[in-house]
């Protein structure tokens, strides 16, 4: 392997591994800690799964792929994308433990398509569409992807039998098939009742502690999103509460009252640290989940994002590799803000900027230096007109000023709305032990 | 351990380069580290483990150059498997991976109820070299007690190994030199296979789970399962 301005941390070389399987602090980006292969320096490429729209291109669902390497002829060009031929509520992506596989799902039609992106990542190719997680589990909306060692723990966000948000997590093995299901807890535990809602996992491996969050079901998310807040009835599914399982028996042990639709988590996962975060979409708040002295966890929250009161919405979040700093996306106000978490007790906001009409999802590079973002939430949730800007931007950032590297219209290019991103980079000067002979 | 100097320097240049390149970056994630265990584990049979895949059957050399199928060596026993090559000097790779299983063995040999119901197998990845002669010496320090069933195996050919690698998703790369040739230095991500006496993966360790305790609790819940 040689390493020149990009390093891979390559398979195996354990050593090296050890840090994307233990020391992988953070995002590079809400990667699974367990995944090998973590980009430490400059990304070639971004994968963005998109929605399809009606009318623009061929109005399919897409795995789109832009250059990210300013050294390159190409660089924050398209250079690939490849439809599955429908439309399904594109949302979000997961890497295999291995990061050769990339699994990413609808939220309407419940299909996940598993993509290699180890052969070639900058040309990515569909080689499985797994359809039977619904008969499987009677679960709908595949949400997250998390990769365990030879497979991966889905995070769903409804259920087919009523399409609320009552759910579960699936794990389905690497090569596809179903291996098991657990629904969210509904009753009690120590007092605080489950309400069966799904949405983000979150691993400390070290802890042996598995974190969920909870958001709402298909009736919601699939629902224009001006008559859901209109709808009193409506507004009350939505998920209140985080269940800290037992990773090992897969047993829920406790359930914290988090209030206001927590989405995603992320792990302080340096050595001494005992902490997680996650955002309040409807009362925008960042909320620590922290075990205390006794060994209990304790779930409160630390700091407001932006005003609450214009219901910015806060959707994605991405945690710094050494967990001192987050950045943030509020949807509502198209603002990307960067919160100091030197005090996770108490996180300071310490910059913001106005980044479109609307913005969703937020990934940086491990070494911070790279933040890019994407426009789209959901399809039905999405604004309209004008302000239905539908982008990814690409930002250096330099500790003080987001400055705009490239963009890409995704209106324009006649791809769709941008939903989701993963990083992936060439392999170097590594073949297959299928490919050569040893000498 | 019989270590290359090639392999050695190889490795090492990885390293080097790999620090480097950390470097770079705004923060470093931190040194290489055994795993953290800080919890307790679940006691023996609280849980279930899940059913992740059934094991193709393989055709193998055994240490002595005699043919063995992979199934006579993950049926009626649990078993432990995990792959390696005899080279391989990563502290936190193959020589971390059967220290581990070392200690591991020690502890199923003290508990009575596991007596003659678990083995180990470790399968090398790199027939070329690793001949049964060169894994029977390479395995020695490992099955010193022949109470205890460790079984170093390899294959005919690089290419009678890959289904089986397929099989088990453990993928394996190669260096290559300046000249786009193969050296010796192999990646492989670290994985531990645990299956039960009928041949499933029932759990999966990569570094950050080889926790000794909670491996032992796993073969304990395995033996269980079946009195």
């Amino acid at each position: 392997m040689r390493i020149n301005h990009r390093m891979i941390l390559s398979l195996g070389v354990a050593a090296i591994m050890s840090v994307a399987a233990i020391g992988s602090y953070a995002d590079e980006t809400c990667n699974s800690p367990y995944m090998s292969g973590l980009i430490k320096g400059q990304e070639d490429f971004v994968h963005v799964w998109t929605l399809g729209v009606p009318g623009l291109g061929d109005g399919s669902d897409k795995l789109v792929t832009i250059d990210a390497n300013p050294a390159s002829k190409t660089y924050g060009k398209v250079i690939h994308k490849i439809s599955v031929g429908g439309r399904g509520e594109a949302h979000h992506m997961g890497f295999t433990d291995d990061r050769k596989y990339l699994w990413a799902g609808g939220l309407d039609d419940s299909k996940i398509y598993v993509f290699d992106v180890g052969t070639s990542p900058s040309h990515p190719k569909l080689v499985k569409t797994i359809g039977d997680l619904s008969a499987k589990t009677g679960y709908a909306g595949p949400h997250t992807y998390y990769a365990l060692p030879g497979r991966m723990l889905i995070g769903n966000l409804s259920n087919v039998a009523d399409k609320g948000g009552v759910t579960g997590m699936a794990v389905y093995n690497n090569k596809g098939d179903f291996v098991a299901k657990y629904d969210m807890p509904t009753s009690a535990i120590k007092q605080i009742k489950g309400d069966g809602y799904g949405y983000d996992i979150g691993v400390n491996p070290a802890k042996n502690a598995l974190l969920t969050s909870s958001f709402t079901g298909w009736n919601n998310y699939m629902r224009d999103l001006g008559e859901v807040v209109k709808d009193p009835e409506a507004m009350k599914h939505f998920g209140s509460t985080m269940v800290m399982w037992n990773l090992k028996t897969m047993e829920p042990e406790q359930i914290l009252a988090v209030p206001g639709a927590p989405l995603e988590i992320r792990w302080a996962l340096p050595e001494g640290q005992n902490w997680a975060i996650t955002a309040a979409a409807l009362t925008s708040q960042l909320w620590l989940v922290k075990r205390d002295a006794r060994g209990i966890w304790e779930a409160k929250d630390v700091a407001a994002i932006g005003d609450p009161a214009k219901i910015p919405l806060p959707v994605d979040i991405s945690i710094t590799a050494d967990a001192k700093g987050l950045w943030v996306n509020t949807f509502m106000d198209g603002t990307t803000h960067y919160f100091d978490l030197t005090d996770p007790e108490h996180p300071r906001q310490t910059y913001a900027k106005h980044t479109g009409s609307q913005v969703n999802m937020v990934s940086q590079s491990w070494d911070g230096r790279r933040v890019y973002l994407t426009s789209s939430l959901l399809s039905k949730w999405d604004k309209t007109g004008k302000e239905n800007e539908q982008f990814l931007r690409a930002f250096h950032w330099d500790g003080h000023e987001l400055n705009l590297a490239f963009e890409v219209d995704f209106t324009k290019e006649q791809l769709g709305r941008p939903h989701h991103m993963k990083f992936t980079a060439n392999p170097q000067r590594v073949a297959s032990l299928a490919g050569v002979s040893v000498h | 351990m019989r270590r290359t100097g090639v392999a050695a320097g190889a490795v090492s240049a990885v390293l080097c380069l790999a620090a480097a390149g950390a470097a770079s970056g705004t923060e470093d994630p931190g040194k290489a580290a055994a795993p953290r265990m800080e919890f307790v584990p679940p006691p023996p049979g609280s849980y279930k483990l899940q059913k992740i895949q059934p094991v193709s059957d393989a055709v193998l050399l055994d240490s002595t150059g005699y043919t063995v199928s992979l199934s006579a060596l993950t049926q009626g026993k649990i078993t432990l498997l995990t792959f390696f090559y005899t080279y391989c000097i990563d502290p936190l790779g193959c020589p971390f991976a059967h220290t581990t299983l070392a200690n591991l063995r020690d502890r199923v040999a003290g508990d009575r109820a596991l007596a003659g119901r678990v083995r180990f197998v470790s399968v090398s990845l790199d027939p070329t070299h690793d001949t049964p002669a060169a894994i029977a010496s390479y395995g020695q320090e490992f099955t010193a007690d022949s109470k205890f069933e460790w079984r170093f195996v390899t294959a005919r050919r690089v290419p009678e190994l890959l289904p089986m690698l397929d099989d088990f998703g453990q993928d394996v790369s190669v260096d290559l030199d300046q000249n786009g040739r193969a050296t010796r230095t192999l990646h492989h991500m670290l994985k531990m296979f645990l299956i039960d006496t009928h041949g499933e993966v029932r759990e999966i360790y990569t570094l950050a789970f080889l926790q000794p305790q909670v491996m032992f609790n796993d073969i304990k819940t395995l033996a269980l399962e079946t009195g």
